[in-house]
């Protein structure tokens, strides 16, 4: 039966031949104006309008969004800068903001941006109603009184500067890419005004784009003229790509592998903090987890400190709710829950779970290192508990679909990263804990009348009465802490690996996953 | 042991060894293994990464788990999936193989059709769809590679029982007017399962190997489950920094699986020896 052998290592064989068929894109032209990134998953969604993944990565040069966050820094706090918007205006209490457009700005097929251009790119976004379409929920109408002036009308007082600069559906689309469907964006065209265009799409394989010669920030000294965005899902190509010289950036590498790397001249290891947390979302329509205390229970039984040494190499740091620091609303004095089996063993035995066999499941991303180890580590601790955890790593869109199921149905506990579509408080809160319909991403199922109400008016508030605002989204996040619906795990670092030759890489929290090729050279 | 050297060779003979030793380490894991709790899976995050040293011969894992204990338990489920992989082909494919060969005709036609289906794609490419298809876990991925293996089985079953269908015993009940079903079960089945058995014994070899690529490919065993194949994935992403990792349980999946191939071989010599001399 060699012939099974055979087959065995036939079957590895496209393998190979994957990783070589990459290298023969950044042999086809010179390599130095060439920028490879390897990134750790695919593109879902190259629509402009209702992209809310990784694609973001993509689309943030390849589109333009009216506003850009600009994190703050020890000389100077957080700030909005102009982008396709070179200045506005709120009045009316916050409920009127009126943008007034860039000059000269051209779309990538050639056509003047314009206000009617502006307004029927969100007016797409907000039609379609996917993806992070909800940021644009205040705006009741958009008019365009002269080419260069947009003036958004909302229904409560919004900061729409900041809205506006949103990762996510704050993309400005040409007037003749608005016309076309999902299926045309996802064939690997597009109407932006970014610095880059896209040449070529091979779905779960590449995006190769070419810079756009008529941008009217023009080309920086030493730019790119190639930015290459290969998928690389498997984190030991990633490092090998890296290593070699054969991709420029990359994220998501084993962080043990990091010293090692920080110690390779050849390349530069970016460590920032980001607004990125992981976190554990607990089935709260399913028992036993439908009970508070059952679920404090198991936030106390999970090993924090040893996640964050064994998993990030303790560049990770807890969580302290669900907002991060460095954006508003955090709440750095809210309690955090420490490892306590005794404490946990109590609460179940008050809850009548003392050793009481039971079994949970947890999914998680089956490629996902940190969060393997997390769901191990819980596990060891839960089983002194006398409960056995599942352990069940999926594909991403296995896990998403189950998530999707009938809550009686679907897994028990889920781990999930977040960051923020823009920057506030409102964002995590919101997408995660508010009662939904159908669940997008509260995935914990958790609704709580007192909690939507509170964090909704808080929003409403965030425009006119930003202390205020701010107190009410640190209650609701003590609430959340005290009800349990969610683990909070921790804020991740925000580690970028790029090669030592690249120049002029800042790291934007606001953007999540997201590097800006054109503020680099080589 | 003169004995066995003599029949099986020395390489045979050594093998065989190392295949007895391996089952015995997976039985008798929580004595055997150094650290049976880490084995099991219980992480020990203060000893996380160490390389090999003289408490932990084959270094420790990510989680800080003693990788000689891990291998020892790793066995367990590479050895009993390799076993349960040719059990459940053995199951599917014997009567399927018995009764295409003994009825023939349309029955034949059409369970050897089935068959070819089966082995018409390519055995790895069937298990990993498979694989994907059931969801991870010891039982599905060994459902998956026993779905690609058991037509050898039946192929092999049929041409058994075609050779022995035209022998005079069998005519002879026959036309006694022997039930079908006890012929099969009486005169056929004992006759046929004999050099099927020693092919089967030698496919644990080659099954174990086909497990692991699964479970390489995660899509085996669900963590913390020590498993080979998995290990070798899980210590590929630290290589070669802690080239131990993935080394410690390739090493035991190639030691192995040699081990079965050159048993097989020496089996295969001896038994054609032995055809050769009485034709």
């Amino acid at each position: 039966m060699n012939r099974r052998d055979l087959l065995i290592s036939a079957g590895l064989a496209p393998l190979a031949l994957q990783a070589l068929s990459r290298w023969s894109v950044a042999e086809a032209q010179d390599g130095s104006r060439i920028f490879t990134l390897a990134n750790p998953t695919g593109f879902p969604d190259l629509d402009p309008s209702t992209s809310f993944s990784n694609d973001g990565l993509v689309l943030a040069n390849v589109y333009e969004s009216l506003t850009r966050y600009v994190p703050g820094t020890t000389e100077a706090p957080a700030s909005v800068a102009p982008l396709l918007a070179e200045s506005w205006q709120a009045t009316d209490g916050g409920k009127t903001w009126t943008f007034t457009l860039r000059k000269g700005v051209r779309f990538h097929d050639g056509t003047e941006l314009t206000a009617e251009a502006v307004k029927g790119s969100i007016e797409r976004t907000m039609k379609i109603g996917g993806g992070a379409a909800f940021i644009w929920s205040a705006v009741t109408a958009i008019t365009a009184p002269d080419p260069l002036t947009v003036v958004f009308s909302l229904s409560t007082a919004q900061p729409l500067d900041l809205i506006a600069s949103a990762g996510f559906a704050g993309w400005i689309i040409s007037p003749a890419a608005q016309a076309q469907d999902n299926a045309w964006f996802n064939a690997g065209q597009d109407g932006g005004t970014g610095p880059f265009r896209i040449d070529s799409y091979e779905p779960g394989q590449r995006v190769i784009a070419s810079r756009f010669a008529d941008h009217w920030g023009g080309t920086p000294e030493g730019g790119f003229d190639t930015a290459v965005f290969e998928v690389v899902e498997d984190s030991v190509l990633a490092q090998s790509m890296i290593e070699s010289g054969n991709a420029d950036w990359t994220y998501s590498l084993p962080f043990d592998n990091l010293e090692a790397m920080k110690a390779n001249p050849d390349l530069q290891v970016v460590a920032n903090p980001s607004f990125e947390n992981l976190f554990a979302l607990l089935n709260t329509r399913r028992a036993p987890l439908d009970r508070p205390r059952v679920r404090q229970a198991l936030a106390l039984a999970f090993p924090y400190d040893d996640v964050i040494t064994a998993g990030t190499a303790g560049l990770g740091t807890r969580s302290r709710g669900i907002v991060p620091p460095g954006i508003w609303g955090h709440d750095p004095e809210a309690p955090m829950v420490m490892t306590d089996l005794e404490a946990a063993r109590a609460l179940l035995a008050e809850e009548g779970l003392a050793d009481s066999g039971l079994e949970l499941t947890l999914t998680y991303v089956t490629s996902d290192a940190l969060e393997a180890l997390a769901g191990e580590l819980w596990k060891a601790n839960l089983e002194t508990l006398g409960i056995t955890l599942t352990l069940q790593p999926m594909a991403w869109e296995a896990m998403w679909d189950l998530s999707k199921a009938d809550p009686a149905q679907a897994q028990d506990i889920l781990l999930l990263y977040w960051w923020a579509t823009y920057v506030t408080p409102y964002d995590y809160l919101f997408n995660l804990f508010h009662s939904e319909e159908t669940p997008t991403f509260n995935l914990a199922y958790y609704s709580n009348p007192a909690f939507d109400r509170l964090i909704d008016e808080a929003a409403a508030l965030s425009g006119t009465d930003r202390a205020k605002a701010e107190d009410m989204f640190k209650a609701a996040q003590r609430m959340m802490i005290e009800d349990a619906p969610a683990v909070f795990i921790l804020d991740k670092p925000n580690v970028h690996i790029l090669r030592s030759d690249v120049k002029g890489y800042a790291d934007n929290p606001a953007y999540g996953h997201v590097v800006f090729v054109n503020d680099l050279s080589r | 042991m003169r004995g066995l050297h003599q029949r099986l060779g020395w390489p045979g003979a050594v093998s065989l060894a190392l295949i007895l030793i391996a089952f015995g380490m997976a039985l008798l894991a929580p004595w055997v293994a150094p650290f049976p709790d880490q084995g099991a899976g219980a992480p020990s995050i203060a000893t996380k990464f160490l390389p090999p040293s003289a408490d932990h011969l084959l270094g420790t894992d990510h989680l800080g788990r003693d990788m000689v204990s891990r291998v020892i338990y790793g066995a367990r489920v590479s050895l009993s999936s390799g076993l349960l992989i040719v059990a459940f082909s053995l199951l599917i494919g014997l009567p399927v193989g018995v009764l295409a060969g003994y009825f023939g005709g349309w029955l034949d036609e059409g369970l050897m059709r089935i068959t070819d289906v089966f082995l018409a794609f390519p055995a790895l490419l069937l298990a990993v769809l498979m694989a994907a298809a059931l969801g991870p876990g010891l039982l599905n991925s060994i459902v998956a590679v026993a779905v690609t293996w058991w037509p050898w089985y039946a192929r092999m079953a049929r041409a058994e029982v075609l050779a022995l269908r035209g022998q005079p015993y069998v005519e002879a009940a026959q036309l006694m007017g022997v039930g079908h079903p006890r012929i099969i079960l009486r005169h056929i089945l004992p006759a046929a399962v004999r050099p099927l058995s020693v092919q089967a014994a030698l496919d644990v070899g080659p099954a174990l190997l086909t497990a692991s690529a699964l479970s390489f490919l995660g899509l085996g065993v669900l963590p913390p489950t020590a498993d080979w194949g998995q290990m070798v994935d899980a210590g590929r992403k630290f290589f070669p920094e802690r080239w131990w990792y993935s080394a410690a349980p390739g090493m035991a999946v190639f030691i192995l699986a040699l081990a079965f191939s050159v048993l097989g071989d020496a089996l295969r010599d001896r038994a054609g020896g032995r055809r050769d001399g009485s034709a």
